[in-house]
């Protein structure tokens, strides 16, 4: 139960993208991690001088106890989420993404536990799973950097299975030789070069080299990625490099340097939500014209029950009875998301749609309830999981925290307890109360 | 079996349907008070199996929607009168949720027009209250654990599907899906909601269509009372074609190939140049593409075009039964 690795798990669903908010971050530092990574510790960096020590600020209580106090510190970092801004920002909802690991020799370092490399794999399938968690629409792909060269490890994929399959098998991942960036970059940004336009390209890096041979000149590269809109982000293992922080700024990606494994954690789960579409309307001219956005075709299919007559699938030529007829052409598909193999018509489930809605329409923050005076009857129990509510405020907490627990929907006028102000909003992106 | 499993039911109550269901028309009419009847001995019968099993009743109501019954929250409940011929617990939860009822639907009598039934208030409150007892235990003692292991939620509709609640559903479905909640489904009245259907299908529960509705308590019993670990050694009943088609935001017509905004993924059955729910306005080289692709649709559809048709293809009626 300790204040890191809740906070991970509460990553899901966030709906604000927290920019390079270190403070915040640091509140999911692990504190027992902390001596790993000494030798990197000078004062020297921006990250460092923000990283605030999580466990200085927990005060025992009375009986000596740390449940409260814990609780309490989880309660702030939660509640600092939902403060952040809501306001209405496009995001980036088809997204398409390389995900780029460093295979190099430099990843059987065991200053992380086991080695960078399980540990890579290991927060690798987390983030594959959660980001279609997220990103229902996205399609990812899995490439390497090991000997020199840029390896495709997995085909650019909307099926989760498909790329967790991908990384499934270690033994032909085990890393050796030097890393090469530009080869792999490269690699990555040509199996992105057919995407439409209204889809984000982007590059997440995992790198724990500190050199990279590269044929040419990377700056190259670096200026071809700009021209097509890849964003890249990395997060590196070992130190900051100049190349890897300049690739992710010109780029509008973002940098990190993992403290411990945590940390490396936060820093590339920051990455799940969905993008806020960068302003372009002042590319433009000011009109309202997106480049980036378009009208798209995309079909719904039908699904056939498991009793169906078995019959060839387009995707893998096998007889199967399930599976999903295409509206346009009547091909039969076994999974979707999924482009049509013979008419080449997207086609989605609108459970796949839908899933994405409640980035377009967030609930909106509750307000922190401080002092009864004003309403005439409050309630006593919570509107959603009917907990009484404590009567006797508590003393000294943190801004946007409420003293007795109790957090009021503006629209409908209900409290909450802090447990489900945060499951709604996280979670259920629904208020009980207004039913939207 | 040896895990405790938490039950939260969710009753439709709305007047107008039930007084409908109880009509003589219908083949098999079920009142209310008898629909009543088989859901207490049903709850009864889920508490009986184990004595750790946890229990939590909502109410969907016309515009609002409460917790009739929570197995939790359950002392200074009401006086209810010793009687030597039943088990106290039972007679007392019996007592609670027929007298919640019979307040609520009091207070509903004053009302002039019937809004549509609070579906999902019911259904977030009873993932809110499913997080609950889940977090606690978690957080208090390992051994308490257990009594909160494979919720579940049960929902018994008589309501039709409400079209302008299909995306707030939809996100409680992802929620229950999440946390590995089950939804299950009996349709006690009326027609098929499709929302409802992919609930169940989602999180890995049954939907359920009533045959004989006056067996209502059989078809409880045998099918939504062995808890989700159970299921895999018993065949309970799963639908099996769902409706995957979407309906457009402009018209709420069924649509199978649709067009989407790809800032909000809204949809619409035609191409339109802005979107009405985010405003963006899409490029004119787009809108001439898909009109111009559009007539050509039907001609793709009817041309072989040397591929070879999967012979299943007619399976599936096009039922468009999504309103
Ligand atoms: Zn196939
Ligand atoms: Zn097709
Ligand atoms: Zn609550
Ligand atoms: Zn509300
Ligand atoms: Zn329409
Ligand atoms: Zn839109």
């Amino acid at each position: 139960m300790d204040p890191g690795s809740d906070s991970d798990s509460l990553d899901e669903g966030v709906l604000t993208v927290r920019g390079r908010n270190k403070a915040a971050r640091a509140k999911g530092v692990d504190p027992h991690n902390d001596k790993g990574k000494a030798k990197a510790k000078e004062q020297a960096y921006a990250w460092e001088a923000n990283f605030t020590r999580s466990w200085d600020t927990v005060q025992e209580d009375e009986g000596g106890s740390l449940q409260g106090a814990v609780e309490e510190l989880m309660a702030r970092g939660r509640r600092r989420r939902l403060l952040a801004p809501a306001a209405a920002i496009r995001r980036t909802i088809i997204r398409h993404l390389i995900l780029l690991l460093d295979l190099s020799s430099a990843m059987m370092d065991r200053d992380m536990r086991p080695t960078r490399f399980d540990l890579t794999l290991e927060y690798a399938r987390e983030f594959i799973t959660e980001w279609f968690d997220q990103n229902p629409l996205g399609q990812v792909g899995v490439v390497g950097m090991r000997g020199g060269i840029g390896e495709r490890i997995g085909e650019m994929s909307g099926n989760p299975q498909d790329v967790l399959k991908s990384l499934s098998e270690r033994h032909k991942l085990e890393p050796a030789g030097e890393p090469s960036l530009q080869n792999a970059i490269e690699m990555a940004r040509s199996s992105m070069s057919h995407l439409p336009t209204h889809s984000s390209r982007e590059i997440l890096i995992v790198f724990g080299s500190l050199t990279t041979v590269d044929p040419g000149n990377i700056y190259d590269t670096l200026q071809s990625c700009i021209k097509e809109k890849i964003r890249i982000s990395l997060v590196a293992l070992a130190a900051e490099m100049k190349i890897c922080r300049e690739l992710c700024d010109k780029t509008g990606g973002q940098f990190g340097v993992a403290m411990n494994e945590g940390h490396f954690k936060d820093l590339i789960f920051e990455l799940i939500p969905p993008p806020a579409q960068r302003a372009v309307a002042r590319a433009t001219g000011g009109g309202t014209t997106n480049p980036a956005a378009d009208l798209m075709m995309m079909g719904f299919p039908t699904r056939l029950p498991d009793t169906a007559p078995p019959a060839l699938c387009v995707c893998h030529a096998e007889l199967r009875p399930a599976g999903f007829l295409c509206p346009r052409c009547g091909a039969k598909i076994c999974d979707v998301p999924t482009d049509c193999d013979v008419c080449g018509l997207m086609i989605v489930s609108s459970p796949h749609l839908a899933r994405s809605y409640h980035h377009l329409f967030p609930v909106k923050p509750y307000i922190p309830i401080s002092s009864l005076d004003g309403a005439p009857k409050p309630t006593k129990h919570c509107h959603a999981c009917s907990q009484p509510f404590r009567a006797q405020a508590t003393a000294s907490l943190a801004d946007g925290m409420s003293s007795l627990g109790r957090y009021r929907c503006p629209d409908c006028s209900n409290d909450f307890c802090t447990d489900c102000d945060v499951f709604v909003h996280d979670v259920v992106h629904c208020c009980p109360g207004c039913e939207k | 079996m040896n895990n405790a499993s938490h039950l939260s039911l969710i009753l439709d109550l709305s007047p107008s349907q039930w007084h409908l269901s109880a009509a003589p028309s219908n083949t098999h009419p079920l009142p209310f008070k008898t629909f009543l009847s088989h859901v207490l001995t049903f709850l009864n019968s889920h508490i009986a199996q184990m004595h750790e099993n946890s229990l939590a009743v909502f109410g969907a109501l016309p515009g609002k929607s409460i917790m009739l019954y929570s197995s939790s929250d359950v002392s200074g409940g009401p006086e209810v009168p010793a009687d030597s011929n039943a088990y106290r617990p039972f007679k007392l939860m019996n007592s609670i949720v027929a007298r919640n009822i019979e307040a609520e639907l009091e207070l509903l009598e004053t009302m002039g027009d019937e809004p549509p039934v609070a579906l999902v208030g019911a259904l977030t409150k009873a993932l809110c209250y499913i997080n609950r007892i889940t977090h606690t235990t978690s957080g208090s003692s390992a051994e308490d654990s257990a009594v909160a292991a494979d919720p579940r939620i049960l929902i018994l509709s008589v309501s039709p599907d409400l079209s302008s609640s299909y995306i707030p559903i939809m996100n409680s479905i992802f929620s229950a899906q999440k946390n590995k909640i089950i939804i299950d489904v009996c349709k006690v009245y009326g027609a098929d909601t499709v929302f409802l259907q992919q609930a169940a299908h989602l999180t890995g529960g049954s939907y359920i269509d009533l045959e004989r509705r006056d067996a209502l308590l059989q078809y409880l019993v045998m099918s939504f009372l062995p808890p989700p670990t159970m299921r895999q050694f018993i065949a309970v009943p799963k639908q099996d074609k769902v409706d995957f088609r979407a309906a457009c935001f402009c018209h709420k017509n069924i649509v199978d190939i649709g067009f989407v905004c790809s800032v909000c993924l809204s949809i619409f059955c035609s191409p339109v140049p802005v979107c009405s729910t985010c405003r963006t306005k899409f490029p004119m080289k787009t809108l001439q593409r898909l009109n111009a692709s559009r007539p050509a649709v039907p001609s793709a559809n009817g041309s072989a075009n040397g591929t070879p048709r999967p012979p299943s293809k007619p399976a599936t009626p096009m039922s468009a039964s999504l309103r």
